[in-house]
Formats: structure tokens, sequence, C-alpha cells
């Protein structure tokens, strides 16, 4: 090649890595969006236990869920997409578990 | 908007998985759901007309207390206010023994006083569009079906975001933009990205909360073992209407129907009520739901008032437009956008138009993908024959879809001639439905893509027809009749039917003199020899 890429400006393409990616998003989104709305629903306004909340926190799941599948092919590689989402999952779910009490006296 | 090439190329191939796996389930979905929105008149074209005079709820207490006594074993039963008073059907009260049984049982009020009881064998073409609309015709548990589309759905928001990222960049140059010209791939990619562009906002409404009503069961399992501790059913027991009603089973004397009616208006006057739902009638447990609408909210498919049935206490306003709480209203909220249930006849006739552009949407996409995959004569130099895959999509995108439609057409079009002859006229429903979407897809293969579309074209354009010209022949023929008030399901149908027969004819000249290098040429590929006699029949790629 005569015209050598600019290398310096331009970041490396992006790779596919569809299962990888396609795997993270599915799994670990789907974990990650079932603990943003168990946050929502413990720290949220109202508590966990106010009426007709869960049907919400329900609701919550699918688009924080099918969002990050959505983005998650922007990860520069399926090892960033694991690494991230992953760490995001087990933050937010730590999050989750030190927000929960017991719900029944 | 700059996006890099890089990613857009990712999410044109995110776009075309996801579009191709869903496609042809998403079709069937939208075309049946648009029916869906007025599954109401058309069971009613189908039922035979029975003189029945708008009644009064004046006889409803005798109705009820004589239904108990010949029937003390039915405590869940239904009393409809709204099409007994209009004269749409007598004072009756209906029971089901399980839940979708499209055969309910029924008990009228003989003027001496003495009840009947007999079955009812109603079309129940609105039961059968809706389950088609949910579980895409997969026979078995709705819980499959259901399933199905429920993972189908979260495809198609991701299909939808893929979609919009790739348009991005183009979109101000592209935008509402048809170009009709030789170029059929551009021409398929502009009607594709007009009709998704404009109608985007449905689309993200309808996918999600498609996901959500098809794998509720499943986040709900999981949200109760991570969020609610194993102990979800008691939160949302906590939160059911009937959390406080007493589990006393001693007989009770109930109020009058039409005292619940009386209550309801004075707690909310807007309120419309449609029926009376009893629950353990003539128990100290009893209760009465009060169905209806109020056009001033947006209500999942109606709302209800959960009242004592024996005090006529108000029990519970989580599910009664204007009087629920934040969380209640919100859902509800996603219901009614889902459902169509807001905003009166303009709502439901741009959601039925909504649909069919949907169902439009993926067959487009459908026809995109094989254009993209075409194998052309230029570039191989000579008669070229489609992959297997371009052959197998087109033959079941004509199949599927047009078997969907013209099994539709048809099925309606049969209930009014078969009505009042056959005992079981839901059960024909489905067969019929199903020996024509089954036999349309076995004929789309036998026949291949290009022949098969044409000629199942035309058959979904006489059977659409069938429905105006039964009808037509019902002004003549006795055992079939005009239904008086419902022109428009005969108008639509004919409207349909001429669009399709007008597809059909373009579909027909492109077999015959279109491209030769094209999945839809009904011609045979020819010798080499015939080459360069018809140089303008390629397009541009």
């Amino acid at each position: 090649m005569a015209i050598a890429p600019p290398a310096a400006t331009a970041p490396a393409p992006i790779r596919p890595d569809w299962w990888s990616k396609t795997l993270a998003g599915v799994i670990l989104g789907f974990l990650l969006a079932v603990a943003l709305a168990g946050l929502f629903a413990w720290i949220g306004p109202g508590g966990p236990a106010a009426v007709n909340k869960l049907q919400l926190v329900m609701w919550m799941v699918a688009p924080l869920w099918l969002g990050v599948v959505s983005v998650c092919f922007l990860f520069r590689s399926g090892r960033q997409a694991w690494l991230w989402l992953g760490c995001a999952t087990v933050l937010a779910h730590t999050a989750l578990l030190a927000a929960r009490s017991p719900l029944l006296p | 908007m700059a996006i890099r090439t890089d990613i857009v190329r990712i999410y044109r191939q995110v776009h075309t998985w996801t579009g191709i796996l869903t496609g042809l389930i998403l079709f069937v979905c939208f075309y049946a759901g648009a029916l869906t929105m007025f599954k109401e008149p058309l069971e009613r074209w189908i039922t035979p007309p029975v003189a029945v005079t708008p009644a009064t709820l004046d006889r409803a207490e005798d109705l009820v207390a004589a239904t108990r006594a010949l029937r003390p074993e039915v405590r869940d039963f239904t009393l409809a206010v709204e099409p007994a008073l209009a004269g749409e059907s007598p004072l009756r009260l209906t029971w089901t023994e399980e839940r979708f049984d499209p055969a309910p049982w029924a008990a009228t009020l003989a003027p001496d006083g003495s009840v009947a009881v007999e079955q009812l064998n109603p079309s129940g073409i609105g039961l059968l569009v809706d389950f088609l609309h949910r579980t895409v015709g997969i026979p078995g548990d709705l819980d499959i079906g259901t399933t199905v589309t429920g993972v189908a759905s979260a495809l198609y928001v991701v299909a939808l975001v893929s979609g919009v990222i790739i348009l991005l960049p183009s979109l101000v140059k592209d935008f509402l933009i048809l170009r009709v010209t030789r170029n059929v791939k551009r021409m398929w990619l502009d009607a594709h990205n007009l009709l998704g562009l404009i109608s985007l906002p449905f689309h993200l409404v309808m996918a999600l909360s498609a996901v959500v009503f098809g794998l509720h069961d499943h986040i709900y399992d999981t949200l109760d073992r991570m969020v609610y501790g194993g102990q979800m059913r008691a939160v949302a027991a906590a939160s059911s209407p009937f959390r406080t009603v007493s589990k006393d089973m001693g007989p009770v004397v109930m109020l009058p129907p039409k005292e619940f009616l009386t209550r309801v208006h004075s707690l909310s006057p807007g309120f419309q009520p449609v029926s009376l739902e009893y629950h353990d009638a003539g128990t100290g447990a009893a209760t009465v739901r009060v169905w209806g609408h109020d056009p001033r909210y947006l209500v999942r498919r109606e709302g209800f008032v959960l009242m004592g049935a024996a005090d006529g206490r108000i029990i519970d306003t989580q599910y009664m437009p204007g009087h629920q709480n934040g969380w209640s209203a919100t859902v509800s909220a996603f219901f009614a956008l889902h459902f169509g249930t807001f905003g009166g006849g303009i709502v439901r006739w741009s959601y039925f138009l909504l649909g069919l552009a949907g169902a439009a949407l993926f067959y487009t996409g459908n026809l995109l993908w094989i254009e993209s995959r075409r194998r052309t004569e230029r570039q191989a130099k000579g008669p070229v024959e489609q992959s297997r895959a371009t052959r197998l999509l087109a033959v079941g995108t004509v199949g599927v879809c047009l078997g969907c439609v013209a099994g539709l057409s048809l099925t309606i079009a049969a209930g009014k001639w078969l009505s009042g002859l056959v005992d079981d006229l839901h059960a024909w429903h489905w067969g019929i439905y199903y020996a024509a979407f089954l036999g349309a897809c076995t004929w789309a293969f036998l026949r291949g893509a290009a022949r098969a579309g044409v000629e199942l074209l035309w058959a979904s354009a006489v059977a659409t027809a069938a429905i105006p010209a039964t009808s037509l022949l019902g002004l003549v023929l006795p055992g079939l009749w005009l239904s008086g008030g419902l022109i428009g399901v005969d108008l639509v149908a004919l409207v349909g039917a001429l669009a399709f027969a007008a597809l059909a004819r373009s579909a027909e000249r492109r077999a015959l003199s279109g491209p030769r290098d094209s999945v839809w040429a009904a011609t045979v590929a020819r010798p080499k020899s015939e080459m360069g006699i018809h140089p303008l029949t390629h397009p541009a790629e």
C-alpha cells in the first residue's frame, strides 16, 4: 500500500465478534436490567411494596435489557463487551444486595 | 449525521439478521393485530341478526336470582349491560368453564319468570384473530406461541434501533423520498425507510410492550428470585384488588344490579359501564367488577371498579380510570398504547392502518434482502440461477404472508355462510384458516415464488372480495343476509380486494416481462445465445 493509513488519528475498526457480543448483550444485559429495575424497586419512590409498583418494575426490564443488547455491538471487541457489562452487572447486583432488606416482618 | 462506516456496517448486519429471523412472524402479528382493532364489527358481521328489543335493567335482579336458584354452583358470571341496553344482545348472564372458552353458557329470563340456560355458539372470530396476533397460529398451549412472539419482539426492538442507526447518515438526503425508477432495490429501500421512519414511535411502543406481553412470566420469575427474595407473590397479593375481600362463603343477599351502576355513576360520572362481572356471587365474599370505558383516560382494554356485592362498598379503584395511583396509571398507559384503547375512532383507524403499514414494512424488508442477494446476469456473464437461500426466503415470504391474508379473508367470509349451519363455528373458523394458510405455503413451495406470488395474490383478492360478495348475495339468497350498519366491513374488504388485485397484476407483469435474472421472473433462464436481446431489462445495481 502506497498510502499508509492514518493510524494515529483514526481508531481501530470495531471487531464484529458476533457471538461473544450477542451473548454478552443478551445474558449480561438481562441481568443488568433486572438489577437496575430491582434498585428502582428498593430505593426508588414508594419502596418495594407500593401498590402495583411491581408491574412497573417488570415493565422497566424490557427497555433496559434491549437497550443494552442494541448498543452492545458498539464495544470494540467481544472481550470489551464482557468486561464492561460484567463489571456493571456485578456492581449493580452488589448495590441491589446492599439495598435489599427482609420484605416480610 | 456522521457515523463511522464500520459502525454502520456492523449495524447493517444486525438489522439484516434480526429482520430476517423475525419478518415473517411479525407480518402475521401485525396483519392479525390490525384486524383485532375491529374484531367486534367482524363478529357482528358474521352473526345472524336476531330481533332484540333494547332491554332495561329492571328484570336483571330477577334474572340473577332465578339463575342462582337454578344453577347454585355457578358463582362467577357476567351481566353484559351495554349490549343489552343497546339492543345488540338480549339481557343475559354468561359464564365460561375455562378461560378463553369460545362457547360460553348463557341464562335468559322468559316472560313468565323462568330461566333458560343454553350454550352459545358464537363465531369467535375475534378470539381467532386475537390468538393469531399473539401466537402467529402456533398450535398447542398459549404459552408456547406467546413466548415465540415475545422473543421475536425482542429481536424486533434490536432491529428497530439498528435500522435507525444505519439510516442516520443518509437521513437528511433520503428523508421522505420514494424513488420509483428502474432500480428496484432502491425503490424497495426507499419504501422500507419511509414506512419505518414515519411509524417509528408506533413500532417502538408495539415492540417493547409485546416483549413484556410475551415474556412477562419469565421476567417475573427472575425478579422474584433476584429482587424480591422469593416473596414476590406476597408483594403481588398485597396489590391485588381482592386483598381485603373476606373469605366468608356463607349465604348473603346481594344488591340489585342497577344499584352498582348508580354507585359507579356517583363515583365517576364520565365512566361508561359495559358489564358487571360477579365473583363468588351469593356468598359473603361476593364482589362485582363494573367494567367500562372512560374516553378521557388511557385505559387498559377496559377499566373496572371492584365493589362488594352485598353492601355496594367501593373495594378497589386501582384499575378505574382517573382513580389509580401513579404506578397503576403508568402501566395502564402502556396497555392502552398497545391496544389503541384511547382517543376513540381516529386512534382505532390509525392503529388499523399503522398495523397494515407495519406488515408492509416486514414484507418490503424481506424483498430488500432478496434483491440485495440477487445474482445478476451481467456479473455472471450468462443466465443465472438464484441461490437456494434467496429462493427459499422468497417462497416463504409469499407463502406465509399471502397465506395469512387469504386465510383470514376466507375464514371471515365463510363464517357468514356457515353461521347457523354448523354446531362448532369457532372450530370451523380455525380449520378453514389453517387449511388456507398451509395450502398457500405448500403451493408457494411447489410452484416457486414467482408464479405462486401472482397466483396467491389473486387468491387473496378473491378471498377478500368474497366478504362484500357474501353481503351482496345476502340481498337475494335465503340463509344469507346483509348486516345492517356494518357496510364498513364490506367496504374495507372491497378496497383490500382491489389492492390485492392491483398487486397481482403488477406481479404478473414483472414475472413475464421483468428482468429474467430475478427470483420473481416466471420464465426459465434461456440459452446463452439469446443473451443481449433484452439489454434494457437489467436494472441498475
